[in-house]
Parts: structure tokens; sequence; C-alpha cells
């Protein structure tokens, strides 16, 4: 994975995504999609249908917007690839990523002061009144989807907006997703939309190697992802600050 | 490096790299902040500085309780021109817009949308984790631009006050001035920059002296104001009842020519209508296959929401398959999607190469729809049970001596009665049959057709409008249009193949991607396709939209017409017009040669804005007097204006300019004064979909928040309709004041505030058709916040009718439900007039600027200059290798800059290019570039690409701004700096080229169409650094 840790914007970097699992690495909640008898207590988990992401990046700014991210880090984006195989045409990959909720979360055993929890329903969540800022959790995920947030100065990560689900809503960036990519609910119950997709799809994951279990799966990440795939990341180029490049203008 | 096999390549600059955030080095010192306790943690510890909710809901029972900190109102999102209901969420007590996501009542935001007869408790529910679907099934959004764009509201360099200029025009220096100062000085003219002396306004509205001396042809001397708008915000009306009723003044355009117009004219002549374009839209849920050209479903385009969500569901869950044609690859495409998603480049501008090579294949091997084409009527066509009809076999003229050339033949050139007029609409149009000539009835008449008819004046050559399209189509070889749309002759082959293996289930987009220098030609073929196949109003096939309700003429008030209305009068500045009515082809003709004029006219055109900048400095035909943009920015929009802008700087070429518009933009930067407006949230108006919505749909705009430009001296925000009352009142303009509207009864109520107008358009569209909307109970006021402004629609409304317009806007307008879409297999919303295979008006117009003539039908056609000249007798291939295009943003338009949060995502727009050109070139991805046309030059990084078309450079358009703040602004001797971010990237605008056959200076624009040329301009790149 990219630690290079340099700023967001300005910079070239390489990137490096997770490899595509087979249906052995989303187990146990894509069993639990067979059940019939759902459990009284839910189990979030977001289904990412990648035939149907258009790469607006709507979830990234509602994102932004619903939880006051700070400048510089994402809760979630939407990783854009152009992806190029000899002797086929060019296509383009859109990549929702955000915090995939694992069952068996590397964040949680290296948190030196126990700020980091799995919740009820299934979250993985920071407890900011426990949490030291140290940063080992987010050197631990293997999804590079937790950052410190410099505002509260504690480790900050997608919450699946424990804030909304906890009020009967959606996530912000399922709730906006245009495409109708971003597919979220109760994976203990076999009636929910998530558990339907489950069982008619074949299902990814990201990383299955880490063996994280984790609770975001994807349909269509296509075997060309399988294994480290190293490549050229979008480019932010830096950008002169002067606008001496125009012609004679205003 | 990695090696190049199979390498995953970052693509787009949008937000690929890995990283979430930044590490954090002062670790240490805090770790004595706290110890795990055991204790269950306080939400408040978990959530950081999220939003409250703003409601919840019960998942058992669907009820759901309000925040009481915060209100939900359904209102209409401006962020671009898609203007889709969105629910905006406000925090009450900072009078500020926290969020924005969909409506679930618009087909805009939503599919499908929920039945419009939902309580508002019930729309809030249905986007819950309530009830089937877990609040998936009606989701609805915002896009990522409709998400961010709530932050231009409190953009820190909005206008709030008026601004007048200090020291020259555009040099960025400004002085506050009060409202009543501003109409004052407007209004009344003088010597008001100490440069002379100008006419205000009171004195230009002279509807007795001629605009032009010995022309009478040009109208009034009001006609020296020009308006330029940029895209019907819903406000319009409100604008054009002051400019045309009231001021008198006919000089009014939009946006659209240097913006998808060409296409727009490419439909319009299809449509028969040159001036309203139709334009119809797959039925992207059940069309099979879809051929996008020149538009990017899920990238951008219109309504963008809605075609990004239908195709991407048609293409995972449905029937679709679809190919995008375009110099890019985008978002448009979708790897995962496999075949059903592909992409092929195509060369920038020449579309119309592909579409006439696949005319040609269909009618060699047959794959035209014959049962459709052949019905010459509608009666034919109801008899034959089609849903349309065209004109392919009536007969043309097609003799050149003859004076009714490209025209078509009628019953009385063969010397048949007609009641009426000669070439009235009951002179019926002709069909060939074995026994010569016959009007066109209500049976299937032949499709092809040329030889000599006779006639009363002897014999004529004529054709049907198909044999002259398929002649048309045969004018080159598959080989020759191949070589000039760069796509092999069996990529051809097999697409026109599989478009016509679907019936009437397969549908040709297209839209802005059409602006080269034949952009109207190949919009017209890329048009024609689905016209050959038939697949008009039918589900599956092409529909256009279902319209709205409008609010300016309805049952209960008369917004369109008020007692002493002017009647604007005389041809319009932008030369949209025949030459052949003008004073100067009078002139020339009585001199010997009527052509060329003096420039160029398009009588086949809409407002042209890209040509009013050219006739203001030229005064050709008419110069301005004033000038007023109205949230416009023609100046940073159209290709290659900027030597047409430095002359427009000059005082002495149009003396007054006046700009309506929330920020200090390039084109209002150069202005004399500007009035502050409302933004987003904050303003009125009601819009219906351009396209792609099957049913009626009107949206309705509101403050849900309150504005926060100043009050003027009467208590009312500063912002264009003040602006527009105030100035009436001042000149005593009719159809302002206290008695300006007239009801059903012919009573007369006021026009004295924005309400007195928006809220009585809303009764309006509550009350149209059979059954009007039901009235609003107190719940629906109150959950979404219409008790905001329920004091006035009481003041304004009578008792019975304010709870309807109530409706409207707890709703967020009035939509048909989605049942509505189909009757059967058809559109329940059908075009009924004929398609145009031979358009008349095209086919006889003689270009002004070389007296020749275009066909009638669609044509393959190099891009040319207006002498008829072609680019490489200028600019030769050899000196200019190389074409470079603009592709739009998914995140970022012409005015969403000052959103910051899209510059964290996507931060400036590097030029893309291909792989094969940057290797020639010695180009990798960092290196910066300097691009170089005949009209410009700049220079930029460059991000190497694969998926781009041979030896072309691409622009993502939105970026390389001047105006917005990235230049320094000083108001009152307080200067705000230019913010480098907001100056980021390069503006493709800045490489376009003024046309070097016009011997007064214009920009180069599509012959037929006038639309901007920005698809395509020849250039030459070098490595720099």
């Amino acid at each position: 994975m990219d630690t290079t840790r340099r700023g967001f914007l300005g910079a070239i970097g390489k990137v490096t995504i997770g490899a595509a699992a087979s249906i052995a690495g989303a187990s146990q909640a894509a069993e639990a999609a067979q059940s019939d008898t759902p459990t009284a207590v839910p189990h979030w988990g977001m289904v990412v249908d990648l035939r149907k992401c258009i790469g607006c990046q709507a979830c990234t700014v509602a994102c932004i917007m619903e939880n006051a991210v700070p400048e510089g880090a994402f809760r979630t984006h939407v990783s854009v690839y152009e992806l190029v195989k000899d002797g086929q045409d060019p296509a383009m990959v859109m990549l929702p990523r955000l915090c995939n909720h694992c069952d068996d979360p590397p964040c949680l055993p290296v948190c030196p002061v126990e700020a980091t929890f799995k919740a009820e329903n299934g979250e993985v969540l920071v407890d900011a009144s426990k949490c030291v800022g140290c940063a080992y959790c987010v050197q631990a995920c293997p999804y590079d989807a937790r950052f410190i947030n410099h505002e509260t100065q504690v480790a900050d990560k997608c919450t699946f907006c424990f804030h909304r689900t906890q009020a009967g809503l959606l996530p912000a960036c399922v709730e906006t997703c245009v495409g109708g990519a971003r597919n979220f609910g109760d994976l203990n119950d076999a009636g929910s939309e998530v558990s339907r997709m489950l069982r008619e799809n074949e299902v990814s994951v990201l990383r299955p190697e880490m063996h994280t279990n984790p609770n975001v799966y994807y349909i269509g990440l296509d075997d060309l992802l399988d294994g480290r795939v190293a490549g050229e990341a979008a480019y932010h180029p830096e950008m002169a600050d002067s606008v001496s490049s125009h012609k004679e203008g205003l | 490096m990695t090696n190049r096999r199979n390498i995953l390549k970052g693509a787009v600059a949008t937000g690929a790299l890995a990283t979430f955030g930044v590490g954090y080095a002062g670790t240490v010192k805090k770790l004595a902040k706290g110890k795990w306790s055991g204790a269950v943690p306080r939400n408040e510890h978990l959530t950081g500085n999220s939003s409250p909710a703003e409601y919840s809901v019960n998942p058992q029972t669907g009820d759901i309780a309000l925040n009481p900190d915060q209100a939900m109102s359904y209102t209409m999102c401006i962020g671009c021109t898609t203007m889709c209901g969105v629910r905006v969420r406000v925090d009450k007590t900072a009078n500020k817009v926290l969020r924005v996501t969909g409506n679930p009542y618009s087909p805009m935001s939503t599919d499908p949308f929920i039945p419009y007869e939902s309580s508002v408790a019930e729309s809030f529910a249905a986007m819950a984790q309530a009830g089937k679907g877990n609040g998936l099934l009606n989701r609805s959004t915002a896009c990522g631009r409709g998400n961010a764009v709530l932050q231009q509201v409190e953009n820190p360099r909005r206008v709030l006050k008026p601004l007048k200029r200090v020291g020259p025009r555009g040099s960025g220096q400004w002085q506050t001035i009060s409202f009543e100062q501003l109409v004052e000085e407007v209004v009344e003219g003088g010597d008001l920059f100490g440069e002379g002396r100008i006419a205000g306004l009171r004195e230009i509205r002279d509807l007795e002296t001629p605009a032009v001396e010995g022309a009478p042809e040009f109208g009034p001397r009001a006609n020296r104001l020009m308006w330029m708008n940029c895209v019907d915000d819903g406000r319009d009306n409100l604008v054009l009842r002051w400019l045309k009723q009231s001021f008198g003044s006919n000089n009014f355009t939009r946006h659209g020519s240097y913006c998808g117009g060409a296409f727009r004219s490419g439909s319009g002549a299809l449509f028969g209508d040159f001036k309203a374009m139709p334009h119809a839209k797959p039925d992207f849920s059940n069309a099979e296959f879809i051929i996008f050209a020149g538009t990017a479903p899920g990238n951008a385009g219109n309504p963008f929401k809605r075609i990004g969500n239908l195709v991407a569901k048609a293409r995972a869950d449905g029937d679709l398959s679809y190919v995008v044609i375009d110099p890019i690859l985008n978002n448009a495409q979708n790897g995962p999607s496999g075949e059903r998603s592909r992409w092929m480049a195509i060369k920038p501008g020449t579309d119309g190469a592909l579409a006439m090579a696949m005319m040609a294949w269909m009618f060699d091997n047959d794959r035209i729809n014959h049962d459709y084409l052949a019905q010459p009527s509608q009666a034919a066509a109801d008899a034959a049970g089609e849903a349309s009809w065209t004109n392919a076999t009536h007969l043309v003229i097609v003799d050149e001596t003859h004076p009714r050339f490209g025209h078509f033949l009628r019953g009385s050139d063969l010397g048949l009665t007609v009641e009426g007029d000669t070439y009235c609409d009951a002179d019926p149009h002709l069909v060939a049959s074995s026994n010569g000539p016959v009007p066109a009835g209500n049976a299937p008449a032949p499709l092809f057709f040329e030889g000599e008819v006779d006639t009363t004046n002897g014999p004529v050559a004529a054709k049907t409008s198909l044999s002259l399209l398929r002649d048309e189509a045969h004018r080159q070889s598959l080989e020759a249009y191949s070589e000039a749309c760069g796509i092999p002759a069996a990529k051809i082959i097999d697409l026109a193949r599989e478009f016509t293996s679907h019936g009437r289930r397969a549908a040709v987009d297209s839209h802005g991607g059409m602006m080269g220098g034949s952009g109207f030609a190949n919009a017209y073929a890329l048009s024609m396709l689905n016209t050959l196949i038939g697949n008009l109003n039918w589900k599956g096939g092409a529909m256009i939209a279902g319209g709205g309700f409008p609010e300016n003429k309805g049952p209960a008030y008369d917004l369109a017409s008020f007692p002493g209305a002017v009647k604007a009068k005389g041809l319009p500045a932008g030369r949209n017009v025949s030459y052949e009515k003008t004073s100067e082809f009078k002139r020339k003709k009585a001199a010997g040669n009527p052509y060329p004029a003096d420039g160029p006219w398009y009588p086949n055109a809409p407002g042209l804005a890209t040509e009013w900048i050219s006739s203001m400095v030229n005064h050709y035909p008419y110069g301005a007097e004033a000038l007023i943009f109205r949230n416009t920015n023609p100046v940073y929009g159209i290709p290659g204006v900027a030597p047409l802008v430095e002359k427009l700087k000059d005082p002495k070429v149009v003396p007054l300019i006046i700009s309506i518009d929330p920020f200090i933009n390039e084109s209002t930067g150069i202005s004399d004064y500007i009035v502050p407006d409302s933004v987003m949230y904050e303003t009125w108006g009601f819009t219906k979909p351009w396209g792609g919505v099957a049913t009626k749909a009107t949206c309705a705009r509101w403050p849900v928040i309150e504005p926060r430009m100043e009050k003027n001296a009467q208590g009312d925000r500063v912002g264009m309709e003040t602006f527009l009352i105030a100035t009436a009142k001042r000149m005593g303009l009719p159809g302002f004041g206290d008695e300006a509207i007239p009801d059903a009864q012919g009573v007369l109520h006021p026009l004295n505030r924005a309400e007195d107008w928006y809220l009585r358009g809303a009764v309006n569209v509550a009350m149209l058709g059979k059954t009007p909307v039901a009235p609003a109970s107190d719940e629906d006021i109150a959950l979404s916040n219409v008790a905001r402004i329920a004091e006035d629609l009481q003041a304004v409304l009578k008792p019975d009718e304010w709870r309807r317009a109530a409706t409207i806007y707890a709703k967020g307008g009035r939509y048909e439900n989605i049942e509505r879409s189909y009757d059967g297999a058809r559109a329940t919303y059908a075009f009924d007039k004929p398609m145009m295979i031979w358009n008349e008006e095209l086919g006889s117009f003689r270009r002004a600027t070389t007296g020749t003539r275009v066909p009638g039908t669609p044509s393959w056609r190099e891009a040319e200059f207006a002498d008829g000249s072609k680019v490489s007798d200028h600019y030769s291939k050899e000196d200019w290798p190389i074409r470079v295009f603009s592709y739009k943003s998914p995140l970022q338009n012409s005015y969403s800059v000052g959103a910051e949060v899209l510059l964290r995502i996507v931060a400036s727009n590097p030029v893309i290019v291909g792989s094969a050109l940057a290797r020639a070139h010695g180009i990798r991805t960092g290196d910066m570039v300097r691009l170089t046309t005949p009209g410009g030059m700049l220079e930029s990084v460059a991000v190497v690409r694969e998926g781009i078309a041979p030896d072309t450079v691409a622009i993502e358009h939105g970026f390389g701004h001047r105006g917005f703040g990235a230049h320094d602004i000083t108001i009152d001797g307080e200067t705000k700096p230019g913010d480098p971010r907001l100056a980021a990237g390069v503006l493709l605008n800045d490489l376009g080229l003024i046309d070097p056959t016009r011997d007064k200076a214009g920009v180069w624009v599509d012959p037929v169409s006038g639309t901007a040329v920005r698809q395509g301009l020849p250039a030459k790149i070098w490595r720099i650094a």
C-alpha cells in the first residue's frame, strides 16, 4: 500500500489496490445472508455494485458534508482507474473505498487504549474520549481507511454513519449514490436488499489475504485486479501558484 | 514504473491515491489523554464532528420525528443546467444549509419516484431504512457537484451589495453603492464615470427612433439594450416580461450557442423547428442498444443524474448494451460491465462521417424501416399503426435553376386547386406514384424516386427526401468516411449491424460534444439514424420530454400578458435571421450581386451569444448602448472570444454594461455595475426537464434560507427581481407596480415584490389540468418548513389558493406519477409533427457569406470557415498536426469552482495526451507541455493516457479561471487577494479561433447553427519541461 502519506493534492503517488477475492473471501456475512431467521440485532454491511458506479463522487462529497471531514482527508472516496490490458481497449473502473468494518479488524488489537472497538451492529468505531491519536490503527488498516483528524486530534474513519443508522436513516454515501452502486442494510436479515444481492451475485472483497472478514462486498471486481497490482496513481499535478500561462485576458 | 503488462493506471485525477489522510507526528505528548474505562461510549464520542441526524424513523412503523434544530425542504439545485429536485437540510439557527440530497417526488433525482399523492412524512420515510427496499428502492440523490455547491451560499467572494466600477473596465476595482443609487444611475444615465455622458435605460427605451438609420428592419432604438442570459433557471419569464413586453427590446440570448447548440440545431433540423429545437432521448431503461456520440452518460449531460442512474441500472440489471463514441474514454464507459459498455475512439468533430457511413450501409443492406418511412402523413401513420411519420416520401425540387430549388413540390405546382394561398399548409405535399406525383394521402408511398415531373411551368427534376438522403450518404465511400472519422470500416459496419438488429429498441443519443466546425451537420446525421429505424415515440426507442406545468399562463393568473404590453420588434443583433430580409441585401442586389454579405447570417439558428460580441464590437448589423449579463459568462465560455473582449472593455464600444450576478466572474468582471443576486437555495423559480423524463414534471424553487444580499430601502433583499421591479417602476414601464397581473376574472394584482410573481405562478402550477393538486396539510407545511413562507402565501394569494400553492413548495414542484410514462408500447407524450428527412428551410437557404447552399439532408462536411474554405486550407496538417478538444467534468462546470470541496477531489485539469503522441514528443506524465493553436497558447501539465484518440489532446472543462476570485478583487479600497486554487488549470476556450476569413472579426462558428467550435481545434504540442 501507499504509505508515503503525502498530501492528497499536488503529489504523485504510486497506488496499490487490494486484490479481488473469490466468494470465499466473503464468508461470514454471506452465509448469514442465507439464513431465514433474522436475529434481532442488525449486522450492517455494504454491497457495492461496481457496474453501477458512475464515478460522480456524490458519496465522497456527501460524506465530507455530513461528517465535517477535514481538508486533506477522506472517510470514503471513489478511486477512478483507466485499466489497460494488452490487446484490449482500455476501460474505466470506479472503485468506491471506505472502512470495511471488518469482523476481524487489524486496527483493533493494535490500539493501546482500546479506543477502537466493534459496536453492536458490526461497525468498527473509535471512542474519541479514549483515543490518544497514536495512529497505530492508521498504520494497521490494510485499506488505508483511517486518518488522524487534525481538528479533533483523534483517529477518524467511516462509521457507516453511526449517527444516521441509529436514527433509522441510511449512511450519507448510500442515500446519495446516484448510480445505485452503494447498497446498505442488515446482513443478518435474509430479506434485506443487501442479503438478496449477496445471494444472487458473485461477490468479492478487497484484500482477502488479510483475512479481515470485511463487511463491504463488491460485485464486478474484475479478476484483472486479482493480486496486488501496482501501477500509476491518478495524478494530481503540482499547479503553479500563478496564472502566468494564461494568455492576455482579464 | 512497473512494466506495461496489465498495469492498472490511475486516470482522471479523481482520488485514486490510496492515501486517506496524512500522518500525525505529535503522538507521545497526548498519550496521557485517556484510558479505556469499560463504559459504553457516548454517541458524540463516536461520530466526531458529524451533523446530528435531521430526523429519525422508526424502522417498524415508518413513523418519523424531526430534529427541531434542523429543517428539511424540497426545492431545486441550480448547480448545473439539469436543475434537479432536491431535499435541503438547514440548520435553522445558523441559517445554513448543511447537506443536500434528492427529492423522492422528482424524476430528476429518483427512479422510481414516489406517487405525488404521498404525504411529506411518507416521502421522508421512503428515503430511510423503513419498509420494502430498506430505503434503497426510492433512493433519491444529489450528485457530487450537487452535494458541494451549497458552499456557494457562503462563498466569501459573493457580491452582497451593489457594486460600481472604479477606474477602467476590468481593472478589478469596485466601490459599493446603495441600491437606490444603482437604480437612479442606470436608469437616468449621465457622466457616471467621469468619462463622458452615458445614455441611461430611460433614454435608450425609445420605441420610435430606429435602431439603425435607414434600416427599419432592425426595429427601434430600444433594441440597443441587449440581454445575455445563461440558462433559464426558472426566472426567465420575469426577465422576458421586463425586457420584451415592458422595455421593448428584442435582443435576448442564452448560452446555448457556446454550450451544446450545434446538437440542438441539428436535432431541430430533424424535428422541423430551428427555434425551439426539440430533441428526443433514448428510453434508457427499455432500449436494448444505444450509441452515445458526443454525450457521456454518467459522466456529464442533462439530466445528469437521471441518465447516469438509468444507464447504470440498465447495463447491470436490464437489457442494455451500449457504445460510447468519444475521442476520450471517460466515466460513461464502465469496465465491470464488460461488453455491455464499450468505448470507441473517434476523431473530434467527425461524427457525421461515422453516421453517414452507417446510413450508406443501412441503405445498401436494406436495414432501414420501410414500413415506417413509407407513411407520408399522420393519417397514413395512424392507419399503419406507426407512432410518428416522416417526409421521406415527399418530392423535392432538385433543379438548381428552378426558383423553388430545395423546396417541396406542392399541389399548386401541378395546378391542383388549393384552398388558401399557394404553398400554404393546405397546399399538399406530393409523393411519387405510377401515375406521376399525387398528394400525400393516408396510404404508404414510394420511398425512392428520381426523375422529371410535369408542372404547370414544364418538367422539373424531383427526388424523394429519402432518395436525396441516400445520394448524400453515397457521396463518399465507406473507406473515405472511415479515414475521416478514424474508425475502421469493419467496426463501422459492425456498429450499423448492431444498431439495426434490435428493431425499434435501439437509439442514438447525442448532445454537447457536437461543437465542431461542422457540428450542425454531424448532429443532424446522428439524429437521423433514429429516424431510419423508426424508433420515435416507442417504448425502448427515442422519446421526447413529457413537459411540465407552465407557471406563466394558467387557470388562475396570466403572467404572460398584461395591459399596455409592448410587442418587441426588429431583427435581432445576432443575425440569426435571413440575410435576405435586410436593407444590405436589397442594396447589394440592386448593385448587382447580393453575396457575399458583410458578415454571416444564420436563419436556421436560435439566438446566438457567439455572434453577439462580434455584432457589438463591429456594430454589424448594429451595436449595443447597454448590455446586461444575467448569471452568465460568455467571456469564459466562448472559444476564441478574448480579442473581441479586449475591444468590449472600451466603454465607447458599449457604453453601459450591467451584470446581475452573485459573483464577479470573467464577464461580470468587465461590467460597470454589478447587481447582487440570490444563490442556490435563496432563489425562486420554476423549471421543467429539458429531456429524458417521459412524464410531466415542474420543479419549484423557493428560498429555504434567508438570502444574504443586503436589503434595499424598502426592506426587500436586493437581487434580480428587486432590480427589475425598481427600474421598471422608475421608468414607468407597463406590467409592473400595483396593477400588473390579471387573474382569471381580469382583476389586476400587484407586482411589487418577487413573491407577487412566483407565488401566483405556483397557483397556476397547482391548478392546471383536470385535477388540481390537493391543498397542503398543516403537517406537510410543518415538515417541509413551508411554514417559512406561509405568511407570504396567505398575504399574496386568495384564501382558496394558498394551500394548493403550499403543496407545490412542500413537495418541491408538481410531478405526474410514473405510471404515465407509457401508453402500452408507446410513450404517453408523443411528438406529433413529421421528422424531416429533407429539411426545406435548410435545403433552400443561401449562406450569406458565400451565396452557396448546403444539403437539406444530413451530410458529412469537413470543418470549415465562414467563406466556405476548409480549415486545412489555412492551417495545414503539417503545421498543425494535433486536434484539441474539451470534455465535461463529472464534478466541475464553468461556475462551480467556488465550491471548494470539489477542488479537494480534483484540484486541476492537466491536459490529456495519448500514449503514442506522447512517445513521439517525448512527453511523460507530469511534464510541462505547451499547446498552441492559431488562436492561442497555453502551458500545462500533461497526463499520458491510453483512452484517447490518436493525435488528439483533451482538456477537461471548468478550470483556468480568472474570475470568481482567481485574481485580486478590490472593493472600497480593500483587496481580497486572488486565490491560486481558484485559478488552477487551463481553459480550452483560450485556444479558440477567430475565423480568419471574416472581415468583421468574429469567432469561428459552425456555418449553419452559428455555434462555437471547441472540438477539433488545429494545434501543435511541445514538451517544455
